[in-house]
């Protein structure tokens, strides 16, 4: 079977790619792994989705039927429970290897590729915590799954290691099933977390946080039985004598998410350091012709809304790319973080593209209540903008008009704290 | 009544097993833990050693040679995988090259085969990311990784096939003898009779001794060793096992890529009192990476997808202590299996059955014995036309579980149902990989936990994670009681 | 005496400074700001979200949320009411699971939607 555009993943970024890639005269397949579209969603029970694409607060459910309600009577093909399990491009074409029960393994083939599968959660193995490995840890979201969708609690007494979204909604939601949850733990000074969060999640329930701190040590046979907690200095070191131990008989992790990239053992494209996903230039193409990636696949987001209006992007860029024989261009110009930036996305801008501005997508590494953003090319600066409360937690955003663009230098950003 | 019982199911006790299912006796293995292979048979180097570093004469030097010789012929009756990538024992300076000559003599006069020194230009050259400060290299072709899990299953259900009696979370409490028979007590209170025991507990061989024995002769001195696992996607930055130059201490701190891809770093080497101790330090940890970066400084430490350790059963005894009880007849004790452990267990099983027991005992051979055991044929280990045959007879293999190393349900379903059943996530894990790449489960483990529910008709609040009572889910929510 | 509070309406957070005498906020950046600290003062509510028995093939437990924001004091109450709910398929968004929970005007509802 020929399609010209498979989108690999039916999550949030998934079906927004699909709602904007659409046209009557393309053959496009979405592959879902799950029973049914939505991805992570589906567990996020908790509001705070669509403030910025709806204009509504809804819940995670609610945004992910939304979205399907945008693309479920086009005429495309959906399948579901049907796992991607390798790609291979072939001259100018993609062949992408699946499986489900209904037809076995088996490779479909395609013009265009959107990459939208998600992330996956950092595990307690990746951060190299010491101790015991007893039953009773596990990632944050494996335990809201368990919870929200299959109505299991995975634990009587709580700690949570990261104060990232998933561990604080997870604070709360824990508690409010009965479990006792004991604190909150974050190795930085500061939350990771939306700071609406830290209230509704935390405080409203007098659930403890412990800033510049981690665990030094797991202790449990079978199960957890008590876990450890450890100041750390400016070097993330722990310091002796700030031990407080805590008897708890789960430890759930929200420690960081990667993009679910490396599952394609076949195809290899440029990815970065930096985001652990592809580099792109502005229309999320990767270093791989007809090959696109947006959403969490492409660099982990803290709000669906973002995944949705990025996703819509790429999708219509593979459109673009079908229907107008996109080429492929070599000359970029490479944009690059610098001062305080972590990242910034796109990483490439191709000019031989059409376009009056570009979004930029970036995260800042220190906080920083008053500053300003300054992007520069070359020595040459060419814009600022001024910058409230930042923090590295939330992804910042800013539109560089193509006008601004001089030369063939790279572009970079950077973020001057003034408070 | 048995002719033997064998106390301990790791890779020692399975394989001694195996070898004395080749007879017509009657034999019953006992396993404290709730699984084969859960102590150190479970966290290791998973290394065939060539033979190169034990003293000569020892029974550790014999072993060793000719363990690694007999997985050769292993690995298609028993059908265990064998990375076959050889090794370096890695010298940095002129007092390593002089050890390294000595180890080299060690070698050739073990009877490793094919061992030869290479200088640094030829080792860089096999080996380019090996730290340049490499001086010259001691070849081990013969050296190969395995995967000791898969190992001591194949022993374990190969001799189940051939009339092995197994009791699985049975922990010996008792040992007595009367005039020619032991009476061996167990945990559940059943009183077990038999002619001849096997003493193949590993950490706990000493305690089995000391249940019957006024005075043992040797002591076990539990040794830990801290390891990173490296992602299988980031593997091809090392291709040999690599060794630093031994000291008094051990074979040191090694590099050593795995059958499935993984690349194992490690083990670190100290004393604790406690067998069980299985903990991870951050010290341990830091002298692992610290020693590993001596032998290159290329190790993608961002891709630890895994940390474990592994207690190491050694003893009082430098040499392994494979010998018949001095107090009482018929109790053989197999004890002080450090490395070479796994790679001379094969061998360990035949000289215990031939040299110690045919001393004494005339055995019959068992003519039904079927030495071949075929593993589970992975649905992803297939080639395109054994998928579409197998998928035909199982649709349940497009049910993909494991998105990381491409396990599919009926897959997950065989593990379940072998004739040593896997009935723990871990077990799974052990059995068809599922749980074992980069998510380490964060995707599949709710699929697995309700197979495995399915499958034993449990509730899924009593699947278990590794060990009796490692339940992951509490309770049930929403649900009035 | 001033009262400093964040603000949890939206995603933004804005810092709010609410005088407990007179009521008078600054900080908000939006009029929900204004109305959230006043509340927060004199009758703290939150929207509560749960889940519920479903019947469900896809899943074994749905989505509910309060229609609005309820008193901060019956949070628990409801979580426990919740717990002899069973819901059957098909469920839509906007179900009413529980009318007039407590006496507050506020209905539990469905959030997400289930055709088997």
């Amino acid at each position: 079977m020929n399609y010209d555009l498979i989108i690999i993943g039916g999550g949030a970024a998934g079906i927004a790619a699909l709602k904007n890639a659409y046209d009557p005269s393309l053959n496009i397949l979405l592959v879902e792994r799950e029973k049914s579209l939505g991805g992570i969603l589906k567990q996020c029970i908790h509001n705070g989705f669509g403030v910025h694409h709806y204009n509504e607060e809804l819940t995670g459910p609610e945004y992910a039927v939304r979205g399907i309600e945008s693309v479920e009577n086009l005429d495309v093909e959906i399948l579901t429970e049907t796992t991607v399990i390798d790609i291979e491009k072939k001259d100018s074409v993609f062949n992408i290897r699946m499986t489900n029960t209904h037809d076995g393994e088996h490779t479909r083939s395609s013009k265009s590729i959107i990459l939208s599968s998600g992330c996956y959660e950092r595990t307690r193995g990746a951060i190299q915590l010491p101790g015991d490995r007893p039953a009773g840890i596990m990632p944050a979201g494996s335990a809201q799954r368990y919870l929200n969708m299959e109505g299991y609690l995975v634990g009587k007494k709580v700690f949570i290691l990261g104060s990232g979204d998933i561990g604080l909604i997870m604070a709360r939601r824990m508690k409010l099933e009965g479990t006792d949850v004991l604190g909150v733990a974050e190795i930085m000074p500061y939350s990771n977390g939306l700071t609406r969060n830290i209230v509704q999640c935390l405080h409203d329930f007098d659930i403890p946080l412990y800033l510049s701190h981690t665990i030094s040590d797991i202790r449990g046979k079978s199960r957890l039985e008590g876990i450890t907690l450890s100041e750390v200095d400016e070097e993330f070191n722990t310091i002796e004598g700030t031990e407080k131990d805590f008897d708890v008989d789960t430890l759930l992790l929200s420690v960081g998410l990667i993009p679910d990239i490396n599952m394609f053992e076949s195809l290899s494209f440029e990815t970065s350091k930096k985001t652990n996903g592809a580099v792109v230039d502005q229309t999320y193409q990767t270093s791989v012709e007809g090959l696109f990636a947006c959403g969490n696949a492409l660099h982990v987001h803290d709000l669906a809304d973002f995944v949705t209006e990025e996703s819509e992007k790429a999708g219509k860029a593979a459109k673009t790319f079908l229907m107008e024989n996109g080429q492929k261009n070599t000359s970029f110009i490479d944009l690059e973080a610098s001062n305080n930036i972590g990242y910034v996305l796109p990483q490439k801008l191709d000019m031989d593209q059409p376009f009056d501005s570009v979004e930029l997508s970036f995260r800042v590494t220190t906080k920083g209540d008053k500053g300003v953003f300054v992007i520069h090319q070359g020595d040459q600066e060419i814009m600022s903008k001024k910058a409230r409360f930042v923090v590295p937690a939330e992804m910042e955003k800013i539109t560089l008009k193509r006008e601004l663009i001089d030369t063939t230098e790279p572009i970079s950003i950077r973020f001057e704290v003034t408070k | 009544m048995y002719d033997y019982i064998i106390i301990g199911a790791g890779v020692v006790g399975t394989a001694i097993a195996r070898e004395l299912m080749k007879y017509d006796v009657s034999a019953l293995m006992i396993e404290k833990e709730n699984d084969v292979c859960n102590h150190a048979s479970l966290a290791n180097s998973a290394i065939v050693h060539s033979g190169h570093d034990p003293k000569p004469g020892t029974l550790k030097a014999k072993l060793n040679v000719e363990g690694n010789r007999l997985y050769e012929e292993l690995e298609d009756t028993l059908d265990i995988p064998l990375l076959k990538n050889g090794a370096f024992v890695v010298a940095q300076s002129e007092a390593e090259e002089k050890r390294l000559k000595s180890l080299y003599e060690r070698a050739l006069e073990n009877g490793v085969k094919d061992c030869s020194i290479l200088d640094r230009e030829e080792a860089l050259k096999r080996e380019p990311n090996l730290n340049s400060k490499v001086t010259m290299v001691l070849d081990l072709p013969t050296t190969k990784v395995t995967y000791p899990w898969e190992v001591t299953l194949a022993n374990a259900e190969n001799a189940i096939e051939n009339g092995l009696e197994f009791k699985k979370s049975t922990e010996v409490t008792q040992i007595e003898k009367t005039d020619d028979v032991f009476t061996v007590t167990t945990s559940e209170g059943t009183h077990y009779k038999t002619r001849s025991i096997i003493n193949a507990a590993g950490a706990f061989t000493g305690v089995i001794a000391a249940m019957i024995e006024e005075h043992p002769k040797f002591e076990i001195t539990p040794r830990r060793g801290e390891y990173f696992v490296i992602d299988r996607h980031a593997k091809g930055f090392i291709n040999h096992t690599l060794y630093p130059v031994p000291s008094e201490k051990g074979k040191g701190i090694l590099i050593v890529p795995q059958v499935h891809g993984e690349t194992l770093i490690g083990p670190s080497s100290e004393f604790q009192d406690d067998p069980e101790n299985i903990d991870n330090t951050k010290d341990g940890l830091s002298k692992v990476r610290k020693g590993a970066t001596k032998l290159t400084d290329k190790i993608p430490f961002n891709k630890v997808i895994r940390t474990f350790t592994g207690v190491r059963a050694s003893s009082t005894h430098k040499d392994f202590f494979i010998q018949e009880s001095e107090e009482v007849k018929n109790l053989i004790h197999v004890a002080g299996i450090d490395s070479p452990g796994l790679s001379a267990a094969p061998a360990i099983a035949k000289y215990v059955v031939n040299t110690l027991i045919k001393a004494n005992t005339d055995l019959r051979d068992n003519p039904s014995f079927n030495p071949r055991r075929k593993g589970i044929k992975l649905f992803n280990q297939m080639t395109d036309e054994e998928k579409k045959e197998a998928f035909r007879y199982d649709p349940r293999h497009g049910n993909l579980i494991c998105k990381c190393e491409k396990v599919t349900e009926a897959d997950i379903v065989h593990a379940i149902n072998r004739n040593v059943p896997g009935d723990t996530v871990k077990g799974i894990k052990k059995r068809s990989r599922a749980g074992a790449g980069i998510c380490q489960g964060g995707y599949c483990e709710h699929n697995v936990i309700h197979l495995i529910a399915r499958e034993k008709n449990k509730p899924v609040t009593k699947v278990e994670y590794y060990d009796e009572g490692s339940y992951i889910l509490k309770s049930e929510t929403k649900v009035k009681q | 005496m001033k009262k400093e509070m964040i603000c949890i309406v939206c995603p933004v957070g804005c810092r709010l400074s609410i005088d407990t005498d007179t009521l008078e906020v600054t900080g908000n950046r939006c009029p929900r700001g204004d109305k959230y600290a006043k509340t927060e003062i004199t009758n703290p509510t939150r929207i509560v979200t749960s889940t519920v028995k479903v019947n469900s093939t896809l899943q074994r437990r749905v989505s509910v949320k309060t229609s609005d924001p309820i008193p901060k004091g019956k949070i628990f109450d409801l979580i426990d009411k919740l717990d002899s709910v069973d819901l059957k398929v098909p469920v839509n968004i906007g179900d009413v699971v529980i009318e007039n929970v407590f006496d507050t005007g506020v209905d539990v509802i469905v959030t997400m939607k289930l055709g088997e």
